[in-house]
């Protein structure tokens, strides 16, 4: 059944791409597996009808606006709407070729919590709904209940702000989002009591099945570089074999590099195709961040990039 | 044929690992993926239905030392990789997976031929084991085949519900049969039941896709830029599908101070056709439109097969939900004036 915001939403990016007021419509349509949906780029006002919002919009789309040539109506969701305000900062994208439509999020169904709870696989379960604050799952005929904070995305959990704060249309009032900052740092916290020997090995055996395929980099809006400096070949900063030491000096790198960019929106832990607790480095970091330099990524389309400036009182000697 | 009952499997697993290294499914590095039994567990019965890492990743693997090389006065010393290992056995191979071995051979015995990969065919033998439980991404029921065939592999087990009928597909699995010890014979219940068992896996494979169409009109797609670029629009140039593909087999070279190992390499990649002077699939729609027609276009030209098995990972695994059967479905059905810049 089509929501209301479903119904604004198609009506809005079908008044945008009429009136030229954009170029190309970027936002989400049914998958074509249960329980997904797919980003839908298009500058045709008849697949304007195909667009959806559901609690399986993962996908940050802000990854697809440096492509687009032209001006874009994009569907936003909080973390998202922060990660073209960090593209913003950083000069990537101008606020004036956007219309920003910003979807208030009660935060997005994570699938992989529902298949190790239920024991099954996605298309083993017939339905997924929200009946009040419970996920109601159902296979075969079985009712299963679900709170909130069981099923969401662990960043959704620490989610400061569900509701676009940069828009140019709001789909809806301010949605209410529930969080758990505990649960969703709860792996982070496993690691953190963990000593630096047993930190080591733990990252040694994850990152010991990475594949190098890139998905965590290529879904990523703050990975921008047009060349990757795993890439550069002279110097070769690192070896493109998929050994863990060079899979783990990839992955510190590049969460260096996102440092100040990194909302959260938790997309390369759900990209990698071989399960490596991503998020586990970049919320850490995003902590850090915050603690050190009081800084939160895509807050402030004004603000210098962090990473691109210095105060006068900056606590390192080096920098002054 | 003959049979064992599930609760034996581990049984005849210790048997074959005597003179085998058996790999089975597991998840126990974190992902699903074959590796080498352990000697207990068969636990993975209950859960597999196929893994995220194809078996290709035992012929051909992510990371390989080609060979090693030392500098001497006049020149370089080479030295081969180590002598063959033990021999393999991959048990519960899906026919998809045992099917996309068959055709990467093609390539790899072609004009060159591959001794590291073809030795490690020549080495192993293929014990299979038909789906009772297809994902809704998989279609390999439109590559001409079905999810339990015997087909491709040494050996073919059917499970009928607490039992596994084993069909005898090569030689080689005719003479492993013949060792095994604690086996029954099926009778023709039970053969009629593995049937049927078949059957209805075949059934519940829903997704499909016109080959005879597709074959037809994707050549005549290859200049549509309008199709390509939409088509591509929301792919993200990651490795992800080729990678988990069965039937991908590129790599890429690369040395180190002593020796030259070769990776896995993918078409998505911008870099993978970048030379000094330009790049000829520098757009991603080029690239995507490189993917779907090797498999479905320029593979059969040369070998006469589609370069894919349906075993539906690039649609499950994709991080957008990227679907080369949505794709390979809304080919346009007539050559269009697309032309290329």
């Amino acid at each position: 059944m089509m929501s209301e915001m479903e119904q604004k939403l198609r009506s809005e990016a079908k008044a945008l791409l009429e009136q030229g007021r954009v170029d190309y419509i970027i936002g989400y349509e049914a998958g074509s597996l249960k329980f997904t949906t797919t980003p839908l780029i298009t500058n045709d006002k008849d697949d304007v009808d195909l667009l959806v919002i559901s609690p399986f919009i993962t996908n940050n789309l802000s990854v697809f606006l440096r492509e687009t040539n032209g001006k874009a109506g994009i569907v936003a969701k909080g973390c998202d709407s922060r990660s073209i305000v960090s593209l913003i900062q950083d000069q990537q994208v101008s606020r004036e070729n956007l219309v920003i439509i910003g979807v208030p999020c009660s935060g997005v169904i994570d699938i992989a919590k529902i298949e190790t709870m239920v024991g099954k696989d996605r298309d083993e379960i017939d339905d997924i709904a929200w009946e009040g604050d419970k996920a109601v799952v159902t296979i075969g005929g079985a009712r299963k209940e679900f709170s909130t904070r069981e099923v969401l995305m662990d960043d959704c959990l620490s989610c400061e702000m569900p509701t676009p704060q940069e828009y140019d249309i709001l789909l809806d009032e301010a949605g209410h989002l529930v969080c758990d900052k505990e649960l969703s740092r709860s792996r982070i916290k496993e690691l953190e009591d963990m000593s630096p020997e047993q930190r080591w090995t733990y990252w040694k055996n994850e990152f010991s099945r990475c594949i190098r395929c890139y998905a965590c980099r290529q879904v990523c809006p703050a990975c921008f570089c047009e060349r990757c400096f795993v890439e550069e070949s002279e110097p070769q900063w690192l070896s493109p074999l998929p050994r863990w030491q060079d899979n783990l000096m990839f992955q510190v790198g590049r969460m260096i590099h996102v440092a100040g960019r990194c909302t959260d929106c938790g997309e390369c832990q759900r990209a990698c195709p071989v399960n490596i607790p991503l998020r586990s480095l970049s919320k850490k970091m995003e902590e850090i961040v915050d603690e050190l330099f009081h800084y939160k990524a895509g807050t402030d389309k004004d603000a210098l990039p962090l990473m691109a400036h210095y105060e006068l009182d900056e606590a390192e000697d080096f920098i002054r | 044929m003959k049979k064992v009952k599930k609760q034996d499997i581990g049984k005849l697993l210790s048997q074959w690992q005597k003179e085998f290294t058996v790999f089975v499914s597991s998840k126990e590095s974190g992902v699903a993926e074959m590796t080498p039994w352990d000697g207990k567990d068969t636990g993975f019965l209950d859960w597999y239905r196929n893994t995220v890492i194809p078996p290709k990743a035992n012929f051909l693997p992510n990371m390989e030392k080609i060979f090693g090389f030392r500098k001497e006065e006049g020149g370089y010393n080479l030295e081969p990789p180590a002598a063959e290992e033990r021999k393999q056995l991959i048990f519960g191979i899906r026919p998809c997976d045992a099917k996309a071995l068959t055709i990467i051979d093609m390539v790899f015995q072609d004009t060159y031929e591959d001794t590291y990969y073809l030795n490690r065919r020549k080495n192993t033998l293929l014990v299979g084991m038909g789906c009772a439980n297809p994902y809704d991404s998989c279609f390999c029921t439109s590559l001409g085949f079905g999810p339990a065939e015997a087909t491709d592999v040494d050996l073919m087990l059917t499970d009928i519900g607490g039992e596994l009928i084993i069909e005898e597909v090569t030689d080689k699995g005719k003479d492993l049969m013949g060792k095994a010890e604690g086996l029954e014979d099926a009778n023709k219940d039970d053969e009629a039941r593995a049937g049927e068992t078949k059957e209805a896996a075949y059934q519940k494979v829903t997704r499909k896709i016109d080959t005879k169409a597709i074959q037809a009109n994707l050549p005549n797609s290859f200049e549509n830029e309008k199709f390509w670029e939409k088509i591509a629009a929301k792919c993200v140039s990651c490795g992800i599908c080729t990678f988990l593909c069965p039937t991908c087999y590129c790599f890429d070279i690369n040395d180190e101070k002593d020796a030259r190992y070769r990776n896995w390499d993918c078409c998505s990649f911008p870099l993978y056709t970048q030379m000094p002077m330009e790049n000829p699939r520098e757009e991603k729609w080029r690239r995507v439109r490189q993917k779907v027609h090797h498999k479905y276009t320029f593979y059969p030209m040369l070998f006469d097969v589609i370069a894919c098995t349906g075993c539906g990972r690039c649609i499950r695994m994709c991080p957008v939900n990227w679907d080369i059967t949505r794709t390979l479905t809304s080919v346009p059905a007539e050559a269009t004036a697309g032309t290329e810049k």
